[in-house]
This record gives C-alpha cells, structure tokens and sequence, in this order.
C-alpha cells in the first residue's frame, strides 16, 4: 500500500477583523485512506499579537496514512475564531484546502468565508457579536450544499506542509 | 557498501541560528532542543544548547545575532515523528532576572538542500487577572515547565499566547537512503515543471483572482 506523510505547521492568520484568534482543524480523506498515526484533528493556542494583524500558532501536524486508492485525498478543514478578553469565542472563517498532491515543501494560503445572516441579523452581529454558523461542518469541505448558503470574505491562514509520499510510484501513479 | 535494501534512513542536519528579531528587548540569549516521535535516535552531533548573550548591533537597530551552530544526525525507519526544533529566547527584564521572551518551533525541512526558516515566537499569557496582577507586581512571567509542549498538538486549546518577534534560523539537510526505502521528499525530475505549476494552484489563495 501506498504511504503518505503530511510534516508541516499552521503558521498562522492575518486579515481577520480582529487578532487575538485561534483555530480548529481537522483532516477529513475517503474511505480507501487509514491514519497510522498522528493526531486527524485539534485546536491551537490563542494568540494577541503584540505587533501586526497576523496571529501566529506555530501549531505542528504530523500524519501518517496508508492508501488502496487515490479517490479522497485528504482535505484539511479549518475554522477561525475570535476570543474576546472575557474568553466569549466567535466564529471568524471557515475554510479548507487539499492536502498537496506532489512531494516536497509548499506553502499554502488557504482563504476562509463566514456565512452571513439576514439584513437584521447583520446588525445585531456589528453591535453584539455573534454570527450565523454552520449546523453541520461537512460543508466546509463539500461543495454539494453550499448554493443555498450567503457569505462573506475573511482572512486567510498560511499553512507550511512537507509532502513525503511512498511507494506511489510502485503503482504507476506520478506525483 | 550496503547492496542490500537498508532499514534505516539517515538525516543530517547542518545549520545554524542565525539571529533574532525582538523590538522590545536587547541582551537575548537562547536555548534549543529537538523533539521527535518514537522511530528517531540521534547518531551524533549535539541535543540541546545555549547560546551567548548577544545585543543589538549600533548599525542595525532591529537584529540581534546568534550565528550559533546546530550540527545533528538523525535516524530513522518512519518519517512519522520528523524532528523538530524548539528554541526559546531569555533575557533580562528591569529588575536583572532572566524571564522568557518567546518560545517557537518549526519541523525540520524535509528536503535535502538549503533552507531558511523565521519562526515566530510567542510566550505564555496569564489566563486569570489575578495571575496577570500578581506576575505583574512580582516580575514573574509564565513560563512554560518543559518547552517541549510547543512542538505538541495536544493540549494546546487552553493555552493564550503573545506573539512577538522572529528567530530566523537556515539549515543544509543531507538525507541517506530515504529515496532507496521508498520514501519520495521531492517531485519526480519528469514531472518537475507540470507538477510544480500543480502544487501551486492548490492553495485556494493561489486562485487567479486576487483578494
């Protein structure tokens, strides 16, 4: 069987409203994938920058996963937060991004968007906060029901992720 | 030497720890360590180390340098547990006593060649106010107890932090029979230009619209 080795970090995120963010992951593959070994999902620290807008996390990954077949690459999901300094979290962004296909080192930029509510809504997130979220969080990574959904831009996270793939090559496949 | 297919692959690490970069603080030194997963052993070179107490250069307002080596061989059987770097800076605060002032980590590059990292650093904030009063009246900063937790993914929901400044840090990777154990750290030299160009457009952010 094939191997796949995800090493890298969340770096962090910039371009929210606010600092003083953390963010949950999770790494959702097809069913031909199994995890050998390493943590699918977690939080990271809240971080206030001193300077500056990014937030850093500095937040390790390191998996490993066995694959029958290419169909369901992993996709790594992601959701920003907001913590006020009365620790009240609010959602910030969600977003995902593949899991690069080709060996080696990548920097990724993975863009996140927050659902948006009604007119009314709105105005009661700019004077209370709060905010529409999603009932069930597959869709962060589906694309089969999102035509319903009204959102807006957020900030992006930067993601650094080394690649080490195994005995792809055993099966013809060219990465 | 070894014809027959090894069960171990080698990683040697060259590099240093160049410097910092703290806009608040001056007189910093700094302390590094490697943690990784179960499979890997050092061979040679040194675990940990402590550098000198540098300051800021008159020319240069912002940086301060280390120029501190870092020389370490590693081996392994998985890459599961790639080892990283975890270094944490000190320094005096008013009073004269040493508190931290950032701890960071990053992986190791997993590809052979010449590589620079900046890290950002970050410390640990009081969650209570009144720990925040009493760290303030006594000069205490919270400090972590291992400085290994940053280099782990567990545990971290309940931790707040401050971010402040960078270590920049280069690092020439060797790596020895990862490619004859099957292990692929680079795109294949055919598919180099296509893949490239590949690799790049999956970050939704590489998208051809700009935001």
């Amino acid at each position: 069987m094939a191997e796949l080795h995800i090493i890298g970090q969340i770096v962090g995120a910039s371009g929210f409203p606010q600092s003083s963010l953390f963010c949950k992951w999770g790494i959702h593959t097809g069913g031909a994938w199994r995890l050998l070994s390493g943590l699918k999902e977690g939080q990271t620290q809240v971080d206030l920058p001193q300077t500056g807008d990014m937030a850093y996390w500095s937040h390790p990954i390191d998996l490993h996963y066995t694959t029958k077949g290419l169909q369901g690459w992993p996709k790594l999901h992601l959701q920003v937060w907001h913590q006020d300094s009365f620790g009240r979290c609010q959602l910030y962004g969600y977003g995902y991004c593949h899991v690069p296909s080709s060996p080696g080192h990548h920097h990724i930029r993975c863009v996140t968007w927050r659902p948006l509510g009604s007119w009314q809504e709105q105005i009661a997130q700019t004077f209370v906060g709060g905010g529409p979220q999603l009932r069930s969080p597959d869709i962060i990574y589906s694309g089969a029901d999102r035509y319903r959904l009204h959102t807006e831009a957020m900030g992006t996270v930067q993601l650094e992720l080394g690649i080490i793939m195994r005995h792809f090559d055993r099966y013809g496949v060219e990465s | 030497m070894a014809t027959n297919t090894p069960s171990v692959f080698l990683l040697m690490i060259n590099g240093q720890i160049e410097g910092a970069n703290f806009p608040e603080y001056d007189e910093l030194y700094c302390k590094y360590c490697f943690v990784y997963g179960h499979d890997w052993a050092p061979t040679s070179g040194l675990e940990e180390g402590i550098s000198q107490i540098t300051s800021k250069g008159r020319n240069s307002p912002h940086t301060l340098v280390w120029n501190f080596p870092l020389e370490i061989t590693f081996k392994s059987t998985n890459p599961f547990g790639w080892p990283q770097i975890v270094v944490s800076v000190y320094g005096p605060d008013t009073f004269g006593n040493d508190v931290v002032r950032g701890y960071g980590a990053t992986h190791i590059p997993i590809t052979p060649g010449q590589h620079t990292r900046t890290i950002p650093m970050f410390v640990p904030e009081s969650t209570s106010r009144l720990q925040k009063f009493t760290s303030w009246l006594l000069g205490r900063r919270p400090e972590f107890t291992d400085p290994k937790v940053v280099a782990l993914g567990e545990g971290r929901e309940v931790t707040r932090v401050r971010s402040q400044g960078y270590v920049s840090l280069s690092f020439n990777i060797v790596s020895k029979d990862m490619k004859r154990l099957g292990y692929d750290t680079t795109p294949t030299e055919t598919a180099q230009t296509s893949s490239h160009t590949h690799a790049a457009g999956i970050g939704p952010g590489d998208q051809p619209y700009s935001l």
